[in-house]
């Protein structure tokens, strides 16, 4: 059928893809776009925020694609360009495979395959991290005849005869925090100034809990637009904005220890609990006593305002919206109630204060407030509108893990990738942490992809003429190798400025030579005046691994489908659309 | 003022087997749900045009719900398939393919509609009877002392969904899953009439398919922000629970539309919330240590409960409430303004607290033996868990059907062309007498036969989607595949099984392309006594039925001459 030649869906997918080769890499590049319709614009540095800002709702594989990198995102905060890099990739292999008129069923079968044996050599190539920390913490107290043992054990596991017999026999100390920023320094491909607040946000965390090194839910962000972007840094607490009417209140509050309760969703007269249906058509008869909604509300608040001085309530923290009128009345009997503060914030305050999180204020009782919450004024900051802001810090004594980066920028524009960069980063290590292993960084594990896969086009096509169960296996997986070169070369190209060709062939000539890669590969890809010494780059074991499934999952799904059904589509008004068929 | 719009004239088609728009329209819709149909069938994007969920698939319970034609004599057969489907939960691409093939075939053939239905009635009871008698060549029956072939039917089930994207060894284990959540709700002992229970499945994104899971008893979601509070210590089992069907919100749930006039000055909220602060006490009361309400419970009693040490669990949803009812054995109380009678308690035998991933669920355990069970699924994404789980609902649907008929049908297309080829030979022993008793010349009735049996051999050809040849052996009838990128002499080194697996190539020697004429045998039958293995069975219950649906709508459908269509 002449349609199989030419699979539409896969030259979308692969169009769609196009995107994230300047997201890809240390050096990362924005992209400026622009709605010609509304005039705003947007700078976007990752591939989600890229495509959040495109019009995707008219094409299957776009929605396909947008959800799939949403969904990773929402889990590991990095990867996504990679994800995207490779459905692109393999969507073209795929193509390629289509032209040459093999039948779908057989590309299936050898991408996943092939995928088999990539996460396998990703498993093989993992260096536990265990191992790391011991051999960091040997090089620095300097005892050279041992560390001589391990290093060569890790070299070992980096060599290109994997070991994978060997178990660690090393006693494993838990992970300390000049581990995590050795692990940090590794991870934070190019993302220097992020990285370094994930280490402080560690460090202050390791405080207050010294066996555990970043708890990455318990952290939380700040960004500050108009102040230079050397001013980012880390503090304990949570940080604030309050407009003038809280500041003063939080003046008269502040370093005290205090009462604090704890409201999920709104916190006004007329909130009601999710689930909770108004009735339709109550009409109100009898003529006693008319009060109006006004009053009714006034009735409320005087009944809030007395149950929070009598429970000597200072801080009233609220997940959902507060007005400004309960605001201002709060204040003026010298509570601070704050609205739209994050749940993980909520829930730490909880555990920190022993308060108990409610809905209605109504249901607060003794038993509901916490004891021990602070308020410190942090700093003043003018805002664009005119109105100044005071940013304070809560904080619940030394009991809680919080911790909020403050990110700045003077660029606007820039805020929502530097944040999105900090928070890259923190998952990393969190991810790191969680793996308890880590991959050789700087493109040496797709190298042993490449490597494992030609060996086994090798075997494949061997001299005898005879053949396995799936006589294409040999041209897909040398098309999955060529995808791997591929990525290698637009992440050194993007990170050197050195032309695609060029580093193709760097990729080429260092693929001849296996043995040297975790040598001095990953030097060409980071420059060394980033001041990190080559082959300590690290990837993230899970997502890579899940970036490449999710990204073969994708290429799959599309190259099965043959055909759109859109539903809803009138006939007689889109019947001369060239593309569409009626049923 | 009002303006009337005059109404359109309904439309009326004229003999629509011969309206070339309509007989189009056929056309596609064939191709459309042959290009889905068995294990490599090709999977549909099925969206709105307006940034709708996409939904992937190539199951026919998804599917055909999905399309909707212009022209009622497409909907006509979409309707019945879908009503198929949504009875027996498998066979419906087979029916609809059949259907649709069987339509145009005789359209081709030029033969008188009516001579065509009565042809296709008798041949579809000549197949019905053959499928229904102990001989039959194409028909396994299940073993229930071993759990192979009900493994075997699921797994094949599973396989012709490629948009669950299984590997080999994943679909195994779904397989057993399948069959051992279906042998759970199976009671083990019973007296007269047996009722069976039935699987909830829950399906949990993000995690690998292998994590997937079978637990007697029900899952629950605990409330968010209480996952590491609920069980404390439990310390008596059984426990009694108490189940609410009505809403416990806090508003007035019961009273329907319509105006309500009240006094002013009544707080109608406080004096609901009183109401179920009442019900609280009583709970409390009576000892009851878990509430389980199907819509929400208001925060206030939440937290009552609670500090009672009560374990609440609210917004499960009407899809569990039959199974909670027959897990614990309450009854769900629909009204706040009566007391509860001590006969609406039920109770369960334990509860933990398990975590799947970064969610956690509260797992009731039975109190005595129970046929209540629940599957956790697992996969990478949404698009394709969605699959599995449509997937999994039609297995517990087909082993169910097993228990009224315990057989299977040969799959692989091996039936179909087992049938084509006993039905070719049955009708050429006696095509004289028969064409005589339909009234017709001997060649038409050939027609006919020639149009039915070479639709069910499509149907099996409509397996291939990679250009494969479709061949038929000349001594058991058997459906056979041969990829084009396959020499001779790579048939010979390996050894080939048929579709279904019965049969090796080595067993038979002759065979012949689809779609070309073949002399007219008797297909041999292998020996009951010998202890076959197919690797392939399908429903046999599903799929028998969907041959009836097929033929007989295609005979409703023969039987128009007008479609009237209101457009209004």
């Amino acid at each position: 059928m002449a349609f199989l030649r030419q699979h539409v869906g896969l030259q979308k997918l692969s169009a769609i893809a196009a995107v994230a080769h300047s997201t890809l890499g240390p050096r990362k590049k924005y992209k400026f776009i622009q709605d010609e319709a509304t005039g705003e614009s947007t700078l976007a540095s990752s591939c989600l925020r890229i495509l959040d800002n495109l019009d995707l709702a008219t094409c299957a594989v776009s929605q396909l694609v947008h959800e799939t990198v949403r969904v990773h995102h929402e889990v590991y905060r990095t990867g996504a360009g990679c994800l995207l890099f490779f459905a692109g990739a393999w969507s073209r292999a795929a193509l390629l495979c289509l032209q040459q008129g093999i039948p779908t069923s057989r590309v299936v079968a050898a991408m996943i395959e092939g995928m088999d044996l990539c996460v396998d050599v990703c498993k093989k190539s993992s260096v536990s991290f265990d191992a790391l920390c011991v051999l960091t913490r040997k090089q620095v107290t300097e005892a050279p005849l041992e560390s001589k043992v391990i290093k060569e054990k890790r070299q070992l596991k980096l060599s290109r005869h994997f070991c994978n017999t060997e178990p660690e026999t090393i006693l494993v100390p838990e992970p300390r925090l000049s581990d995590v920023a050795h692990l940090a320094a590794g991870l934070s491909h190019g993302c220097n100034n992020a990285m370094r607040l994930v280490i402080e946000a560690s460090r202050i965390q390791a405080k207050v809990i010294p066996n555990s090194v970043l708890d990455v839910t318990k952290v939380t962000t700040c960004v500050l637009p108009g102040l230079p972007e050397d001013e980012a840094h880390v503090c304990s607490g949570c940080i604030i904005l309050l407009n003038p009417d809280q500041a003063s209140v939080a003046h008269d509050l502040k370093n005290k220890s205090m009462n604090v309760v704890l409201i999920s969703g709104d916190l006004s007269h007329s909130y009601r609990h999710l689930g909770f249906n108004r009735p339709a058509g109550i009409q109100c008869v009898g003529n006693q006593s008319n009060l109006s909604d006004l009053s009714k509300e006034e009735e409320w608040m005087g009944k809030v305002l007395e149950l929070l001085q009598h429970l000597e309530v200072d801080v009233v923290l609220v997940s959902g919206l507060v007005n400004a009128a309960v605001i201002q009345r709060c204040s003026q009997r010298h509570i601070l109630v704050v609205g739209k503060v994050r749940a993980s914030v909520l829930k730490e305050m909880a555990t920190a204060t022993q308060a108990t999180l409610v809905t209605y204020v109504t249901l607060l009782s003794k038993r509901c407030v916490g004891k021990g919450i602070q308020v410190s004024m942090w700093r003043e900051i003018g805002s664009h509108e005119g109105t100044p802001l005071t940013a304070i810090n809560l904080d619940a004594g030394g009991s809680t893990r919080l911790v909020t980066a403050i990110i700045t920028s003077p660029v606007h524009g820039k805020l929502q990738s530097l944040e999105d960069r900090f928070w890259a980063c923190a998952y990393r290590v969190h991810h790191a942490l969680k793996d308890k292993a880590v991959l050789p960084g700087a493109g040496v594990t797709e190298l042993f992809c490449i490597h494992y896969l030609m060996k086994k086009v090798d075997a494949e096509n061997p001299g005898d003429g005879t053949r396995g169960s799936n006589p294409y296996l040999g041209i897909i997986l040398h098309l999955l190798a060529d995808s791997f070169t591929e990525y290698l070369a637009a992440v050194m190209a993007n990170s050197t400025g050195i032309s695609q060709v060029k580093a193709r062939a760097v990729v080429n000539q260092k693929l001849q030579d296996v043995n040297s890669i975790s040598a001095d590969f990953s030097q060409l890809i980071l420059d060394s005046d980033e001041g990190i010494p080559p082959s300590k780059v690290f990837d993230n074991l899970s997502v890579k691994q899940e970036s490449w499934r999710k990204a073969l999952d994708l290429v799959l799904l599309v190259l099965q489908t043959d055909a759109e059904i859109i539903t809803g589509v009138d006939e007689s008004k889109d019947g001369n659309h060239a593309r569409l068929m009626f049923l | 003022m009002s303006r009337l719009v005059g109404k359109s004239p309904a439309l009326c088609t004229d003999l629509p087997l011969e309206n070339s728009d309509i007989l189009n329209k056929l056309h596609l819709l064939g191709q459309l749900l042959r290009s889905c149909f068995g294990p490599s069938g090709r999977l549909k994007h099925i969206h709105n045009n307006i940034g709708g969920q996409v939904v992937t698939t190539s199951t026919s319970s998804v599917l055909l719900p999905a399309i909707y034609s212009s022209t009622p004599f497409l909907n006509l057969i979409l309707a019945s398939i879908r009503n198929h489907v949504s009875r027996l939960g498998d066979c419906g691409l087979f029916a609809a393919i059949l259907c649709v093939t069987l339509i145009e075939k005789v359209k081709q053939s030029g033969l008188r509609q009516n001579e065509a239905i009565r042809i296709n009635k008798h041949l579809l009871g000549l197949c019905t009877t053959y499928l229904e008698d102990k001989e039959c060549g194409c028909k396994v029956k299940l073993d229930f002392s071993s759990s192979h072939n009900l493994i075997k039917l699921v797994r094949n089930i599973l396989c012709s969904k490629p948009a669950t994207m299984l590997r080999e060894y994943e679909t195994l284990h779904i397989s057993k899953l399948a069959v051992e959540a279906f042998l759970l709700t199976v009671p083990s002992n019973s007296n007269g009439v047996v009722t069976l229970g039935m699987t909830v499945i829950v399906p949990i994104e993000g995690l690998p398919v292998m994590e997937s899971k079978v637990f007697p008893g029900l899952l629950v979601d605990v409330p968010v922000g209480f996952e590491d509070l609920e069980p404390r210590n439990q310390p008596c089992s059984p426990l009694r629970v108490v189940l609410f069907s009505t809403s416990l919100a806090g508003h007035l749930s019961e009273i329907g539309d319509g105006p309500i006039e009240v006094q002013y000055g009544t707080d109608m909220d406080s004096q609901i919330l009183d109401q179920l602060l009442e019900i609280g006490k009583q709970v409390f009361k009576d000892n009851v240590k878990i509430c389980v309400c199907q819509k929400v419970i208001h925060p206030v009693l939440q937290q009552f409960l609670r500090s009672h040490g009560v374990i609440v669990v609210e917004r499960v949803g009407i899809n569990l409430m039959q199974p909670l009812v027959q897990l614990t054995g309450a009854q769900p109380l629909a009204t706040l303004h009566s007391t509860i009678p001590h006969k609406a308690y039920g109770q369960v035998g334990n509860v933990t607290l398990r975590q799947f991933g970064s969610k956690s669920m509260l797992h009731l355990y039975p109190a005595e033996e129970s046929v209540i069970c629940t599957t956790v699924l697992c996969h990478r994404n949404e698009t394709i868990l969605n699959e599995l789980k449509v997937a999994c609902q039609k297995t517990e649907h087909v082993l169910r059907l097993t228990l009224r008929e315990p057989f299977a049908l040969l799959g692989g297309g091996c039936t179909e062309t087992h049938l084509a080829a006993y039905i070719r030979h049955q009708v050429r022993c006696d095509a004289a007498g028969s064409a005589s008793v339909f009234g017709c010349l001997q060649t038409e009735y050939l027609l006919g036969v020639e149009a039915f049996c070479s639709s069910l051999e499509s149907v099996a050809a409509a397996l291939q989607h990679d250009s494969e040849d479709s061949l038929i052996d000349l001594t058991c009838a058997h459906h056979w595949t041969l990829p084009k990128d396959v020499t001779q002499e790579d048939m010979e080194s390996c050894e080939r099984k048929c579709g279904c697996g019965l049969i090796k190539m080595s067993q038979t020697k002759k065979w012949c392309h689809l779609n070309t004429k073949y002399p007219v045998f008797s297909p041999a039958s292998l020996s009951p006594d010998v202890t076959v293995h197919a690797d392939v069975l399908d429903s046999f219950t599903a799929k028998l039925n969907a041959l009836q649906v097929a033929i007989e709508t295609v005979n409703v459908v023969l039987d128009i001459r007008y479609t009237i269509q209101d457009v209004n």
